[in-house]
């Protein structure tokens, strides 16, 4: 029983210590800028999934291209380290929201 | 008009304007028309500069320029908005050219060239101009203008379609400058362009991303 307690929260744990990161990109406007992001982002250990989400304008509202990335809950990556990957990837980090 | 876009999805095949990409990035590119074709893999170490292999063909009636290049591309300027993206590269190449075109010779060849490009997820535009020369083959100079619409705005996961329109003067190979409207696709990391001149010359292009 104990042993399958723990058996249960080592697979659990990924996702219910899941965090998800926000990062608004300015400069990447479509799906081949995007493909340079999702490759860095899939060699970094920890991030479990990359979502992204192209730019709209929702009215009047301008809404920046974004990923969300979906990392295991011990590893936060710091906001150096997703400047420098988008960097990396040619583009510019408008705002980190993490939740 | 859905078969034609379907067909198009299937058989065409091609190149964006972009020599330098993300960090650790590789580009191959195929260009073709019946008039030159350019073909390259280019390697990119870091997001403002990339270097690889180049080999263009021009064809004059049924003589062919063949040129092969080690080629450096640099990112000079980049231009990230919220929803736009401007670029301009420079290019240098060292190499060597075979023509058939005075009379069959092998010599070295150099190529530099710059291009520019700004695009929204709906408009395009970009301008390029290349110089090739070997001093005892042959010189030749190729300007090309694009613009283009996108009809929708796809998301992450759909296939983008774009309507342009080519003009390109390559006046030591063709006296006319030659106009295209072409069809161009991407889905993911891998874009391709179909077209055909005003005087029915058919262009194929694909470009991947790795
Ligand atoms: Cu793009």
């Amino acid at each position: 029983m104990k042993k399958t307690l723990i058996l249960a929260l080592l697979v659990l744990s990924p996702t219910i210590f899941a965090k998800e990161i926000k990062v608004n990109v300015q400069g990447m406007i479509c799906s081949l800028c995007s493909q340079g992001v999702q490759k860095k982002l899939s060699k970094v250990p920890g991030v479990i999934k990359s979502a992204f989400q192209l730019g709209k304008k929702e009215g009047d509202v301008k809404i920046l291209p974004s990923v969300v990335i979906t990392t295991e809950g011990d590893n936060d990556l710091d906001d150096k380290f997703i400047n420098k990957l988008i960097n990396e990837a040619g583009y510019n980090v408008a705002s980190i929201e993490r939740k | 008009m859905s078969k034609l876009v379907w067909l198009c999805y299937f058989i065409s095949l091609y190149s964006f304007a972009h020599p330098v990409i993300y960090k650790d990035g590789t580009v191959v590119s195929s260009s073709n028309m019946p008039s030159y074709s350019d073909n390259q893999v280019m390697y990119s170490w870091s997001n403002r500069w990339s270097s690889g292999i180049n080999h263009w063909r021009f064809t004059k009636g049924k003589n062919n320029t063949d040129m092969g290049f080690l080629k450096l591309n640099h990112l000079l300027y980049r231009y990230n908005g919220d929803d736009s993206q401007a670029n301009f590269y420079v290019h240098g190449g060292v190499g060597i050219a075979d023509s058939e075109i005075e009379r069959r010779q092998t010599n070295e060849a150099f190529m530099t060239g710059a291009e520019g490009d700004w695009e929204t997820r709906t408009l395009y535009t970009s301008l390029k101009h290349y110089y090739f020369t070997s001093p005892q083959v042959t010189d030749l100079a190729m300007t090309q203008a694009r613009v283009g619409f996108a009809p929708y705005e796809a998301e992450f996961e759909q296939i983008q379609t774009w309507f342009m329109l080519q003009a390109m003067y390559m006046p030591d190979v063709e006296s006319e400058v030659i106009i295209t409207p072409l069809l161009r696709f991407f889905y993911k990391n891998v874009l391709w362009e179909l077209g055909s001149s005003t005087r029915a010359e058919w262009m194929i292009n694909v470009m991947v991303h790795y």
